[in-house]
């Protein structure tokens, strides 16, 4: 029997969460809606939202070649891959290494690691230039691979070290009197089980590439320009092609989305679940 | 077929000494447990058998051989993790084959042992599925399929029930010992039981602090323990002790307040003082004895527990079956002379016969 007080709190919290859902559904539908309308439309006073006129051009202008969308989803996909497999490569074994060997001051190279991140972005913006420009490698790959490591990884390091802190540490000690050598202990249990989060991890990683913004406008100008750049370039001097910009927005936010749906499910696995029996 | 033997291992963590010359030899097929409180080094003790702890100090050798400093697969050990350490991500079937899979062995070898081991615990119709979807009992089993598929020289078993509900755990414990005796394999047990310690093994360590106090048979360390500290630690309920003196007045008696015992096992007047023990069953209640008052009356089925107040402390005795005593009834308590136990009181040994 449920009682009528736990009807109206159970109301109340699904009222809350569909406002929620509105609010943070609205940008994105309002771009969708946007980026299939042509300019004139949106331009128009008032705004003339009429279905019949949707049509697809604009995300045909926007990836017509000449344009740098394409290529910014090209320069962006690079460079958020390398960023997560680099960041997860390295974040992993540090990680390991923190969870699992007593080495004198891991909490202060913990600390240290952490404290890498109270700078906001704007303080080292201007000094990381010049010492980019000088190593001559601004406008590179590279460059923005470098950068994105140097906040992200800390916070993959943080992750997984808390998730290596929970193995229970009796699997690898039950792998090595089976037999196990400590690469294989790795390779079969411990990266098996390890694969939900280093993968939710790499997601993390590549999104934050992906989405970055303010190192990307200052660390590239032509050969290197990602997709947040070349879409913020639809805002000209003169006007700017809303249309075409939200069309950009929505084709560049479709591999976040896909990512965002893996690694949900991939987060509700629960692989390590019945491992031991507390 | 493994003989074991620990020679004076000391184990320390940093400035800590958690084991401190630990002398034990283990026979061939013989069930040995460590029994202790929690943090007296027993499990430091078994993970230094399996190779998964180093050893400070002392020699481990299996079959005369010193061992220590061979990996923990070299060791021909398999081992029996508190909490299981089952392979999350493996079904039933692929935990218990792992170590054989790990050698490469022929897969129609793996399958034929997997199932043969399978159908020894009952396990045959979980084969396929993860250790989450398994009760605690199973998650045992599989645990267990996985030590004895290794066919080792040595089990070694880290508190294996104390996830186990209580019914489960008697279960298990049977279990346990009837494989143990199908097998003959050479066995370590690590409990803080002392019930389960008494029900399966040949032979009995107690620990303390790192130390050994006693190691002998189920019987020696109840009958006779070698000190007040095992006396205590092994028996339900625990031994009821006494400060007395001896004197010696129509022969050797102790006496404890008024009362007075007589000792026909002591043939003259020990000089240091001692503590005399006294275990539940030398206990009688009755027309009898030394006047009493009953305190507490707890029944536990085939037997029950009544302890009572009696110079200036208290006793229990075992009376069989129910008991109708109600609290603050006065009666008459007795006890057996040939039950009690005297341990010197500076030193906390057991004297026998003096």
């Amino acid at each position: 029997m449920i009682s009528y007080k736990h009807q109206l709190s159970r109301f109340f919290v699904r009222m809350g969460l569909a406002i929620f859902t509105c609010v943070a559904l609205g940008p994105v539908i309002w771009a969708v809606v946007t980026s299939l309308l042509p300019l004139t439309a949106l331009t128009s006073r008032p705004p003339d939202l009429n279905p019949l006129n949707m049509t697809l051009e604009n995300y045909g202008l926007v990836l017509d070649s000449s344009r740098g969308l394409f290529s910014g989803l090209i320069n962006s996909f690079i460079i958020a891959t390398f960023t997560s497999a680099v960041g997860l490569v390295i974040g992993s074994m540090a990680a390991y290494a923190l969870a699992r060997l007593n080495m004198p001051g891991s909490s202060l190279i913990l600390m240290m690691i952490l404290a890498t991140q109270m700078f906001p972005g704007i303080v080292i913006a201007i000094p990381l230039f010049l010492v980019m420009s000088r190593m001559g490698i601004v406008d590179t790959h590279f460059a923005l691979i470098l950068v994105y490591l140097s906040f992200t990884l800390p916070i993959v390091i943080w992750i997984l070290k808390a998730f290596f802190e929970s193995v229970p540490m009796e699997l690898e000690r039950a792998a090595a009197v089976d037999g196990a050598q400590p690469l294989q202990t790795f390779q079969h249990i411990v990266l098996p089980i390890s694969l939900p989060p280093l993968f939710a991890t790499g997601v993390f990683v590549f999104i934050e590439a992906w989405n970055e913004f303010f190192f990307a406008i200052i660390l590239t100008r032509i050969n290197v320009k990602t997709a947040p750049i070349a879409i913020a370039e639809f805002s000209g001097q003169y006007q700017t092609l809303y249309g075409q910009m939200l069309a950009s927005a929505v084709l560049a936010s479709i591999p976040v989305v896909f990512l965002a749906i893996i690694f949900r499910r991939f987060i509700l696995e629960g692989f390590v679940e019945g491992a031991i029996k507390a | 077929m493994a003989t074991l033997e620990l020679i004076d291992i000391t184990k320390k963590f940093g400035a800590v000494t958690a084991v401190d010359g630990f002398h034990l030899k283990v026979e061939d097929g013989e069930f040995v447990t460590l029994l202790g409180p929690s943090g007296c080094g027993k499990s430091t003790i078994l993970n230094m058998i399996a190779g998964l702890e180093d050893v400070t100090a002392g020699a481990i050798q299996i079959n005369g051989k010193t061992v220590n400093a061979l990996g923990p697969f070299e060791r021909d050990v398999a081992m029996v993790f508190q909490n299981y350490a089952l392979y999350p991500h493996m079904t039933v079937e692929e935990n218990i084959g792992f170590s054989l899979r790990l050698r490469k062995r022929p897969k129609s070898e793996v399958q034929e042992k997997v199932q043969r081991v399978a159908e020894m615990l009952e396990l045959e119709k979980l084969m396929q599925r993860l250790p989450r979807e398994l009760s605690g009992g199973q998650q045992q089993r599989v645990a267990i399929g996985r030590a004895v598929i290794r066919e080792p020289s040595i089990f070694l078993f880290d508190e294996p029930f104390s996830n186990l509900d209580a019914a489960l755990r008697i279960k298990t414990r049977g279990e346990i010992k009837e494989l143990h005796q199908r097998l003959g394999v050479t066995s370590v047990f690590v409990t803080h039981d002392q019930e389960e310690a008494l029900s399966l093994s040949d032979r009995i360590a107690v620990l303390q602090a790192g130390r050994l106090e006693q190691y002998g048979s189920p019987e020696e360390v109840y009958l006779r323990p070698a000190t007040k500290y095992v006396a205590r630690f092994i028996g339900t309920p625990q031994m009821d002790f006494f400060s007395g003196e001896f004197i010696d007045k129509e022969g050797l008696r102790y006496k404890v307040g008024e009362a007075e015992i007589p000792v026909p096992t002591l043939t003259r007047l020990p000089e240091a003082a001692f503590d005399a023990g006294v275990r539940a069953e030398f206990v009688s209640l009755g027309q009898k004895g030394f006047d009493a008052t009953v305190r507490l009356v707890q029944p536990v089925g085939p037997f029950t527990y009544v302890t009572v107040d009696w110079q200036g402390g208290s006793v229990t005795a075992r009376v069989n079956g129910v008991s109708h005593l109600k609290p603050k009834e006065h009666i008459k308590v007795d006890i057996d002379p040939q039950g009690l136990l005297f341990f010197d009181r500076a030193t906390s040994m057991r004297i026998d016969i003096l």
